[in-house]
């Protein structure tokens, strides 16, 4: 009975991701379409546009509003700062630093808090899908890789044991973990007005391996989000060109 | 036909594109709670015979431990069965269980086991319950009616389908 429960949750889970990212696929078409109609038709996707820009055409720094939102409306969030290079309007290899923390104090059903904060880092390049790459926006995918160094501190009130009720410790402090991932992402950029560009990614996120220290497994890791194999994320960035 | 400014309809796309995203990332954000269902840790005991087989127990098996409540049992009347399965303290170095036989003759044992252990705090995310996983260090016994008994799987977890200790009773005839 239990198993066919935990079965059925299983493929509800594997339904409703498959449906989302059916979803994400009809979205990027739609978008892909679109931008096929607003820009020159004159140039390939990927095709390197030949024309006199030079290659180098500046650095431009970001930071993410979204993680610095989810960080100050819920338990867990993270600050994070880009820097990224423009070549020529085409290639954007791009450095994300940040610093996630989770405070989840004495849970209402549980009573379990958990705490964590630890710097992370990211590295990787976004390309310009747009055709004509010279017009200030950009439409892009990327790769990234990244890895966070973080400690847990896990506790609970003294609660009884089951059987021998007795009153019971639960805990750990200052258990060593660590994770590295790699990130597929999609976005799209505006300029705004002058160096200032709004943009957007989404990410889907895939643990490549990952030490959880003597609890096996943990919550929030800087970075990457809560504790799963595969996750969806999202940034919202203000960049500058300098 | 005048045309929108290239800015100006980019904007529009940034705009529409991120209400599609904002909506896709509001559903994907509804996470449910993927506690594990099956969350009993329990040392899974199989009865040996004298000729390292399986075996049925023939007698009648209580077992008892001493319980903050006064209560002491832990399994009551076992019989005709080759397995059986204990709770596990979750934070006792050791647990100390009573072990009383009794046969068709009102022949009886009573024997004593000591079950050395490890525990480790498990974690699976803050909305999931505290339990604890355990590492069998060591078992020992007084030998009336039990004969000996031994770890078999000394990693005791959600994982039930395994045995942790194999016990052997002594022949009665």
């Amino acid at each position: 009975m239990t198993k066919a429960r935990h079965t059925s949750t299983s493929i509800l889970r594997s339904a409703i991701s498959l449906q989302l990212r059916r979803v994400l696929r009809v979205v990027l078409l739609i978008l892909a379409y679109h931008l096929s109609l607003t820009t020159s038709p004159a140039q390939g996707f990927l095709k390197w546009q030949v024309d006199s820009v030079p290659l180098f055409r500046g650095v431009a720094i970001g930071f993410d509003m979204a993680g610095a939102a989810q960080r100050l409306l819920s338990d867990y969030g993270q600050y994070e700062v880009m820097a990224r290079v423009n070549l020529h309007d085409q290639y954007f290899p791009t450095v994300e630093v940040g610093y996630g923390e989770a405070q989840h104090e004495d849970d209402i059903i549980t009573g379990i808090t958990y705490h964590t904060k630890a710097p992370y880092f990211r590295i990787g390049a976004d390309v310009n899908l747009l055709k004509n790459k010279h017009t200030g926006n950009r439409v892009f995918a990327g790769l990234r890789y990244g890895f966070t160094s973080y400690k847990v501190n896990i506790s609970r009130q003294p609660f009884p044991d089951p059987v021998w009720l007795w009153d019971t410790s639960f805990g750990v402090k200052d258990e060593s973990c660590n994770q590295h991932w790699a990130e597929v992402l999609f976005g799209i950029e505006a300029k705004v007005a002058g160096p200032l560009h709004l943009g957007w990614s989404a990410r889907y996120r895939r643990r490549i391996a990952h030490n959880d220290g003597i609890t096996e497994k943990t919550w929030y890791v800087p970075g990457y989000g809560t504790q799963e194999s595969t996750r969806l994320g999202y940034t919202f960035n203000i960049i500058i060109d300098i | 036909m005048k045309c929108q400014q290239p800015y100006l309809r980019f904007g529009k796309l940034l705009g529409l594109s991120f209400v599609i995203y904002y909506l896709l990332f509001s559903v994907s954000a509804c996470s449910s709670i993927d506690c594990p269902v099956e969350n009993t840790v329990a040392t899974n005991y199989a009865i040996m015979g004298a000729d390292g087989e399986a075996a049925t127990l023939a007698d009648t098996l209580y077992i008892w431990t001493r319980r903050a409540d006064g209560q002491d049992t832990l399994l009551n009347r076992l019989t005709g069965k080759d397995s059986f399965s204990l709770p596990i303290s979750y934070a006792h170095p050791e647990d100390t269980l009573i072990f009383y036989i009794t046969d068709s003759y009102h022949q009886e044992t009573l024997d004593t086991v000591f079950l050395k252990k490890e525990d480790i705090p498990h974690f699976e995310s803050v909305d999931c319950a505290a339990h604890f996983f355990h590492h069998l260090t060591a078992v020992r016994s007084t030998h009336y009616g039990i004969d000996s008994i031994t770890i078999a799987n000394s990693h005791v977890n959600y994982d039930q389908s395994k045995t942790h200790l194999n016990i052997y009773f002594k022949k009665r005839y």
